[in-house]
């Protein structure tokens, strides 16, 4: 998970702006409060909208005041208490394990130094993690290791590459047992993790042509994605079609019309941004901390 | 039934025209023209049902309101390829595919030689779009096109991977991302964020 999936500021409402802060924060609390204070780290925009989605749906979400390292002068609102925090805490916790612990397979000694450190002082916190959710940290390998097949064997389909991580968080919905929320979710996620992957591959375009490594949308077109960019861009405005068809389907209460903005204004918008080049490359180490306080300030 | 107020997302005391315009907008969100192909068609189905019952409650009990429920075509929208067409083996796969038993409708298709048929390769593309693969249904759907330049079915398909898919896009957030030009570009990436580190 990269920190691509983000509402656009300026077409939130107020109270949904603190709705969506607030379940920012709440998620942070649970991180800390199931692993420790490092786990924190691990947060991220994306799993933030996971929450969003796992939570039930409710008219208005439920929040308390909460001191906490960032602001410790200041209470903030934070949503708190809901199972759909703990399944998306424990989730993002193993994803981005896992993650880690694939850059430090891919990468030289010295420049996988940083992400090996990471994974040992997160190990204990992973295996709780992983006694939470078997079947997720189970699926999360198996597609992850598929993956590696895939990018070993320099494999030129984008479908199947970015099929691997869609599964993974299609597999973030824990069953509910109706069945049409469970298809939608299904697709919701699938899509929205396809989505991901691919933006991901053409923002790390430059990067990996520069290192070598196997990047799926230039195997695809014969090292000239640049030429295919419409291509790209239809395939990627398709998946968000496919998500948003099954957005309209499920009863999100209070976190609809967050999440519609992220599905209609934000994505789109960062993609935009990611096709001009301009979106702003992160440390792929720790995925977001920084960021949020920049993200909120203005 | 539950309350048909609920279900249209408006209150009891609601204005006949108020209800109506509800109404309107849950019709163009389900409307069979945004999930064709789609694997969740028969899911927007039943919601176009459960809204148009609703509605014709509310009508029947305002009695006199004007206006009737949205006419569903009388041919069922299909939401896959057409059952039954083709010979043998592939109407047998397009059966599968609009079961939703995506696996067998591979295997079987697999075992039957390509020979340059429209047809295999339409149906490959059926099976990839089921899966969510979208650039291998659209390579298959245009080759099909390609071999059989006159069907119909395949045009269509081909198209409508070539537009991204259909999709309704609610009123609130239709301050467009579609035809956006640069200066409003601009301005979204103000918005998103504040540039930098994040």
């Amino acid at each position: 998970m990269f920190g691509y999936v983000r509402p656009m500021k300026s077409e939130l409402k107020l109270r949904e702006f603190d709705a969506y802060q607030a379940v920012y924060c709440g998620l942070c609390h649970t991180m800390a409060k199931r692993y420790g204070f490092l786990a924190r780290f691990m947060l991220n925009y994306d799993f933030t909208f996971l929450a969003m989605v796992l939570t039930p749906s409710t008219d208005q979400p439920r929040t308390c005041k909460r001191r906490c390292p960032a602001h410790p002068f200041k209470k903030r609102s934070v949503c708190l208490c809901d199972d759909g925090f703990e399944v998306s805490a424990d989730e993002s916790l193993i994803l981005a394990y896992c993650k880690l612990k694939d850059d430090v397979a891919d990468k030289s000694f010295f420049r996988g130094f940083p992400a090996r450190i990471i994974t040992i002082v997160l190990r204990r916190a992973y295996r709780r993690a992983v006694a939470n959710r078997p079947e997720f940290d189970a699926t999360v390998r198996e597609c992850l290791e598929l993956l590696q097949v895939l990018e070993r064997s320099n494999s030129a389909s984008i479908d199947r590459t970015a099929d691997t991580f869609a599964r993974i968080l299609s597999a973030a919905a824990p069953v509910s047992g109706i069945e049409t929320k469970d298809r939608a979710l299904g697709q919701l996620l699938y899509h929205i993790g396809r989505w991901i992957y691919l933006i991901d591959a053409w923002d790390d375009l430059a990067e990996d042509a520069r290192t070598g490594s196997y990047n799926p949308v230039s195997v695809r077109f014969d090292g000239r994605p640049e030429e295919h960019r419409d291509s790209m861009r239809v395939t990627l405005k398709h998946s968000l079609n496919l998500a948003a068809s099954a957005y309209h389907l499920v009863d999100f209460g209070c976190w609809s019309d967050i999440l519609g903005n992220i599905l209609f204004l934000g994505l789109p918008t960062v993609e935009e941004m990611v096709f001009q080049g301009t979106f702003p490359k992160r440390n792929r180490i720790i995925p977001v901390w920084s960021g949020e306080e920049k993200y909120f300030r203005n | 039934m539950t309350d048909p107020y609920s279900v249209l997302g408006v209150n009891a005391n609601a204005t006949d025209d108020e209800v109506k315009r509800a109404y309107r907008e849950l019709a163009r969100k389900y409307h069979p023209d945004n999930y064709q192909n789609n694997p969740l068609a028969d899911l927007a189905e039943e919601k176009m049902k459960e809204v148009n019952e609703a509605y014709e409650l509310i009508n029947k009990q305002r009695s006199g309101g004007g206006g009737y429920a949205y006419q569903q075509s009388s041919a069922r929208q299909e939401s896959g390829p057409r059952s039954g067409s083709g010979q043998g083996n592939f109407a047998q796969v397009r059966n599968y595919i609009n079961a939703g038993q995506i696996d067998q409708a591979e295997r079987l298709l697999q075992s039957i030689p390509q020979n340059n048929s429209g047809e295999w390769y339409f149906l490959a593309g059926s099976i990839a779009y089921r899966r969510g693969w979208l650039d291998e249904a659209a390579q298959n759907y245009n080759l099909a096109v390609q071999l059989s330049p006159a069907n119909a079915e395949y045009r269509q398909a081909a198209n409508m991977m070539n537009q991204g898919g259909a999709g309704y896009r609610p009123r609130q957030y239709s301050s467009g991302m579609d035809a956006m030009d640069c200066c409003t570009t601009m301005m979204c990436l103000n918005c998103l964020c504040d540039g930098g580190g994040c």
